[in-house]
This record gives C-alpha cells, sequence and structure tokens, in this order.
C-alpha cells in the first residue's frame, strides 16, 4: 500500500460519519375499522360458502345412495320373479302335465309287483 | 364558533343512532338467547318433527325348501306382487278406465267400473297379487286416480303341495300354522332401521350428524327334511284313498325310523296357501297329523307287547290260553266274533287276529298276573317314560296337540278297566306323530329319535347348520325286544295277505310289517258311538332293517268292514308300495 492511498483509505472510513444526511421514519399501514368488517365479513361469507358446498356435495351423495338402493330393489325384486318362474316352471304337477310326460310309457311294473 | 357547535351535535347524533343500535343489538341477543338456548327443546324438537324420518327396513323371509333326491329346491318363494287402488274422486271416465284396466289384468269391467264410482271414499283395492309385467302396463296408462303399491307375497311354486306343514303368513307379516308359524322368528329376521334427517323427499340427508340407519338381517332359509316325490305321491294316494275309504279325513307320516325325520307328512283334505283367505274351514289349516288326537285303537298293541317283552313277562312265542273274554271292573273285555272264542293263543296272535283279551293279558302279565297297581304303574310308565305319550314331540309345527294320559293311581271310576282300555288302544288319544315316534323306537332298536322337519337352516350370510338326529331317549326298548317285534309285524302283513288282501302282497326282498287298529269314536258326553270308528295302521317298509316308518289315521271311512283293515290298510299299502316301487327302499342284501 501506497502512502497516498493509504489517506485515501482513511478518508473513506469517516465519510459516512461527515455526511449530512436526514432519515425520514415510513408510517406503518394500518386497515381502518370499516375495512376489517368487510375482511371479516368477506371471509366468513368464504368459509360458509365452503362449508355449503360440502354439505351440499355430501348430501347428493344422499341421492346417489338412494338411487342404488332403489336400484338394488328393482334388481332383488326381478331375481325373486325369475326364482318363481324357474321354480313354477320345475313343479311337479307342471313337468307332470306336460307332453314329454304324457307321452311317457310307465316302465315300473306296479300290476306285478303288488299282485 | 359555529363550527365547534355543529360538530358538538353530530358527534351527538352518532351517539344517539350508536345507543339505539346497540339497543336493538340488546334486543336481538336476549331474543336470540331466549330462542337458542331457552327455548332450545321446544325448536329442536319442532323442526325434527318435521325433517326426522323413522322408519323400518323390512327383513326378507327366508324361503323353504325340500329335498328332491338330494337337491333342495325351493317349496315357499318371496315375490313383490301389486295391489290396485283407485281414488274415485279422481277417475275421470270410469267406465273407460274401467274397461282398459279389465284388458290388462282381466275380471269384469263392471266391476271395476262399479267399485270406481263408490262414494265417500277416497280409496277402493280393485285388484291383488298383480304381476310387475302387469302393474308397468298399469301405470303406463297414466289415468288419474289410479295407483299402485308394491307388497311381499308367499308364493307356491309347487301349488297345494304340503300346505298344512308349511302353514302361511298373513297380511301382518305373521307365520300361521306349520313351519310358518314355530319357526316364526327364525324366518322372519330382524327389520333394519332408518333414522335420519331427511330433505323434502324423504331422501336422508347424509351430511347430517346422528343419522342411523341398521341394516335388516333377512331371516333363515329353512331346507326340510321333506322329500319332494315321496311328499306329492303320498298327496296323491291321500286324494285318492280319501274318495275309495269314503272318508272324513286322512292323515299319513312316512317318517325314517333311524333319525326321527319326516319324509313326507300330509292330510286331506287340504287347501291352497295362496289363497288361503278363501278357506272357509279353519280347521283345514290344521296339520290333523299333529294337531288332531285320537284314541288309536290296536294300533297301540305293538306299543302293549313291546312294553312286556321289554319287562320280561312274555317271550316273542309264549302261548296262553285266550278265554275270549275278561271281565274287569264290571265290564266284559270281549273280541271280535272272527277271532274264533276260547283257545291257545300266541303273541303273534294277538297282533295278528289283534285281541284286545290278548292285549289285556299281557297287561295282566305286567301286573303278575292280574290288572293290578304294579300293572298300572308299570304299563303308565311305559306309556309316558318310554314311549312319551302324553306330551309334546316338539316337531317344528304349531299347534301340536297333547293328551294327557290317565294316572294310574285308583280313582274310583274304574282305572282298571280303562288301563285294559289303554293296552287295545281306547281311553288314550295320541297324534298321528306322537304314535310314529313311539313305534319308530320300537323297530330301529330301541331309541326315541325327536321327530324333525328340518335337515338344514340357512342364515342369510350363508352360514349352514346342519340338524344331526336328536336322540331323546335310549333303550325304550332293547335291541333284543326290537329285533323281536320287526318278525311279529311282517306275520301280521304276511297273514292278512293269506287273508286275501292281495294288494298286501310284497316282493320278498323287502320286509314289510304292520298293525292294524279300529278304534271307537269317544262321544262329547262320554261313552262311545256305536256305529262311528277310525281306522289306523302302523307298518314299515325296509330291507335288511325298517327304513321308512308310516302311520295312517283314517277318520271315519265309511266303507264296510272294519276300518283300520279297510280304511287304515289299503292307504298303508299303497304308500309301502309307492316307496318300493319308486325305489326309495334299499331291499335286502340277501333275500
Amino acid at each position: 500500500m501506497t502512502y497516498s492511498s493509504s489517506l485515501a483509505l482513511n478518508r473513506s472510513r469517516f465519510q459516512v460519519r461527515n455526511q449530512n444526511s436526514v432519515r425520514f421514519r415510513t408510517p406503518a399501514r394500518r386497515l381502518g375499522p370499516i375495512s376489517n368488517t368487510i375482511t371479516l365479513i368477506v371471509l366468513a361469507c368464504l368459509l360458509g360458502l365452503l362449508y355449503l358446498t360440502q354439505v351440499t356435495k355430501t348430501n347428493a351423495y344422499g341421492y346417489q345412495i338412494n338411487s342404488l338402493q332403489q336400484q338394488q330393489a328393482s334388481l332383488t325384486s326381478q331375481h325373486d320373479n325369475l326364482e318363481v318362474d324357474s321354480a313354477r316352471l320345475q313343479s311337479l304337477s307342471r313337468v307332470q302335465g306336460s307332453a314329454v310326460a304324457k307321452n311317457l310309457v310307465p316302465v315300473a311294473p306296479s300290476g306285478t309287483v303288488q299282485n | 364558533m359555529p363550527n365547534t357547535n355543529n360538530a358538538g351535535l353530530a358527534v351527538k347524533r352518532v351517539r344517539i343512532w350508536y345507543g339505539l343500535m346497540i339497543l336493538v343489538l340488546v334486543i336481538f341477543s336476549v331474543r336470540l338467547f331466549y330462542v337458542q338456548v331457552i327455548e332450545h327443546g321446544h325448536y329442536q324438537a319442532a323442526a325434527l318433527s318435521d325433517q326426522l324420518k323413522q322408519y323400518q327396513i323390512p327383513a326378507t323371509r327366508g324361503i323353504i325348501e325340500a329335498d328332491d333326491d338330494g337337491a333342495d329346491v325351493p317349496i315357499v318363494l318371496n315375490q313383490q306382487l301389486y295391489t290396485l287402488y283407485a281414488d274415485p274422486t279422481l277417475i275421470k271416465s270410469a267406465n273407460q278406465t274401467a274397461a282398459k284396466v279389465a284388458s290388462i289384468i282381466g275380471g269384469q269391467a263392471s266391476t271395476y267400473a262399479a267399485q270406481m264410482q263408490t262414494k265417500d271414499t277416497r280409496y277402493v283395492i280393485l285388484a291383488k297379487q298383480l304381476s310387475a309385467t302387469q302393474q308397468a302396463k298399469l301405470l303406463a296408462l297414466k289415468y288419474p286416480g289410479l295407483g299402485t303399491q308394491a307388497q311381499d307375497y308367499r308364493v307356491y311354486p309347487q301349488g297345494d303341495l304340503a300346505s298344512q306343514v308349511l302353514g302361511f303368513v298373513d297380511n301382518d307379516g305373521a307365520g300361521e300354522y306349520g313351519i310358518e308359524q314355530a319357526l316364526n322368528k327364525q324366518l322372519a329376521g330382524t327389520p333394519g332401521q332408518v333414522k335420519a334427517v331427511t330433505d323434502v323427499n324423504g331422501v336422508p340427508l347424509a351430511a347430517t350428524k346422528g343419522n342411523i340407519e341398521t341394516s335388516p338381517t333377512n331371516g333363515d332359509n329353512i331346507v326340510t327334511t321333506l322329500n319332494l316325490p315321496i311328499q306329492a305321491q303320498m298327496e296323491q294316494i291321500l286324494a285318492k284313498d280319501y274318495q275309495s275309504t269314503k272318508s272324513q279325513g286322512l292323515s299319513a307320516i312316512i317318517m325314517d325310523p333311524n333319525t326321527g325325520q319326516i319324509k313326507a307328512m300330509a292330510n286331506y283334505p287340504t287347501y291352497d296357501p295362496s289363497n288361503y283367505q278363501s278357506v272357509t274351514n279353519p280347521s283345514l289349516f290344521q296339520n290333523a297329523a299333529v294337531t288332531n288326537a285320537i284314541e288309536p285303537g290296536s294300533t297301540m298293541k305293538i306299543m302293549t307287547t313291546a312294553a312286556a317283552l321289554n319287562q320280561g313277562v312274555i317271550q316273542p312265542n309264549t302261548t296262553f290260553y285266550d278265554p275270549a273274554h275278561w271281565v274287569v271292573d264290571g265290564f266284559n273285555i270281549t273280541d271280535i266274533e272272527e277271532d274264533g272264542g276260547p283257545r291257545e293263543q300266541s303273541i303273534a296272535s294277538i297282533l295278528n287276529l289283534s285281541l284286545n283279551t290278548g292285549a289285556t293279558w299281557m297287561l295282566m302279565q305286567m301286573g303278575g298276573g292280574q290288572i293290578n297297581t304294579k300293572a298300572r304303574d308299570a304299563w303308565y310308565d311305559y306309556m309316558t317314560k318310554h314311549f312319551r305319550l302324553g306330551q309334546p314331540t316338539g316337531i317344528e309345527q304349531g299347534y301340536e296337540a297333547v293328551s294327557p294320559v290317565t294316572p294310574p293311581q285308583d280313582n274310583g271310576a274304574g282305572i282298571d278297566l280303562t288301563y285294559a282300555n289303554m293296552s287295545f288302544g281306547q281311553a288314550v288319544q295320541m297324534t298321528a306323530l306322537q304314535e310314529a315316534a313311539a313305534d319308530a323306537s320300537i323297530i330301529n332298536g330301541g331309541t326315541y329319535y325327536q321327530p324333525t322337519l328340518v335337515n338344514q337352516i340357512i342364515k342369510a350370510d350363508g352360514q349352514t347348520t346342519t340338524n344331526q338326529p336328536k336322540v331323546v331317549e335310549k333303550n325304550v326298548v332293547s335291541s333284543k325286544v326290537s329285533q323281536d317285534m320287526i318278525p311279529l309285524m311282517e306275520y301280521v302283513v304276511q297273514q292278512h295277505l293269506l287273508s286275501g288282501f292281495s294288494y298286501m302282497n310284497f316282493p320278498s326282498n323287502y320286509m314289510v310289517g304292520g298293525k292294524t287298529g279300529t278304534a271307537q269314536i269317544a262321544q262329547p258326553g262320554g261313552g262311545y258311538y256305536s256305529d262311528k270308528y277310525n281306522g289306523t295302521y302302523v307298518g314299515f317298509v325296509g330291507g335288511d332293517k325298517p327304513q321308512y316308518l308310516i302311520v295312517v289315521f283314517n277318520i271315519e271311512p265309511g266303507v264296510p268292514g272294519y276300518a283300520g283293515t279297510y280304511g287304515g290298510q289299503p292307504v298303508f299299502a299303497d304308500l309301502a308300495h309307492m316307496l318300493i316301487n319308486n325305489s326309495y327302499v334299499t331291499p335286502k342284501t340277501s333275500p
């Protein structure tokens, strides 16, 4: 370091101290009571809307459940009807009275067995 | 200065408004507190009464099945059918509407039209039990004033088969008679419940707290022990023999004596359970084989003989001198003329000739040679403790009849005569089922099985419970006595064939035994009708051992001759031949 550069450095150390500067304090931004109230109301409304959306969505499932239950009942009823039809078609009286059965020839020699 | 005054006035106004607002808020708050807190309960109840719906979800009733040669076949099912109703105040053109309705569901249009014009009512039922197809067609008409209501019904794909064993379900959903009554709780299941806040359409709001929905537990399915083809053929035989024997009522049971399972049980006349409302004679609802206790007559001698053999007071080959009449308590006990008067008789003859004097003699042997306290006590013990007469069998049927056995103590009313009568089947009553269960124990080696109609119970979740034979009493008689009784009963059948009853001819590779019974019918005021008899028959069919026990009760058959021989025996023979001819009986391994 040269002598001149050493002086320059020493000067620069006290440069800030010798400046004639004024510092202003920036005022804090604050909402007024009306703004606060409106903000709170908007927030409450948003929360309410959110709640309503969720409740409506959940309740819509109730309709889906109801619809599925009705569908299930309808299918159960159809199943029962088919089961009844099937059992009736296989009933002994129906089979006995069928054209096929009427054309059958008895093979059990019941007369011989009994006498 | 004026500025200062104006500002002060403004502040004053604001304060007044502020005060008013505070006042209003206070009033609102007080009112809100009153409504929300103090009157909370009242308003909550009012709101819930409108929004909260509470109703039951009906459980599906269990079905009933029967065995069809190894497969389970439904004999009682459920079906949703529809009731058609009309609101006469909304019907526009009764004639036109009625004509259209009649074209869909049948019936007389004029009848429907008249019903649709009924005054002072808003609900007239036009038809019941309509199918889903008919209901859809009716609704498609979109006629004002017509509506349908769904209702669950029991349906019977096999028609009136086993109707008295099954019973029916009444309009309130309760089982009546037969299995439906006895197993109502198991068949009905447990209804579910919904308790929820609903919207205007009655749909539960899913987001509401506290909603309760419990699913119903459907009823159990019952698989009966009934064998469908045997049951069907037995009913045909009963219908035929009811006519041919001019009967007033015919009941029969086919039981597996080695398990107590009922393979077939029927009565004639019967009824159609799908149309039970039209039955005018309620006694038709009864399963007479279980609910009608009668004096069985000489079929009782099977029990008397078995009891005497088991006590060792007689042997199968014992002979005795039969005087052809005894005087007991001043009354004559005699045999029928065909029995041939006083002579030496055997135990087999007592059964074959159906000797009342022989049965009385066996009772005497229980008392050391006379009817006394010892004889009465012994016979009472056998009737009530061994053969379990006078108590219900516990079969899964409604209204099982029980007729108490007269106790052996001397009641001053001719107790010896009563007991002598009991030895040949008078003065003691039992149902066909009670006699079947008792006699089964005599031919199966000595075990009294509880008669049952239930083979399996299938829960709604598929869990299946198979009923095992329930032993009620062991050593009813010894196995030796049981083995002795079988040939004695076979002897009766063989002798009846030789006497000219050709229908009692059975193939030699099967064992068939039996006993007839002809019983005088008691009069309501005491004594017996001199001209009214019931005919009964107890027999078995088997190969190496008895496989089926058959009991027939024929109420007042109108054919000439002894009721047991001409009213009971032919029915037994028809049933026995049916079992053999259809290969339900396994023949002897060495004929």
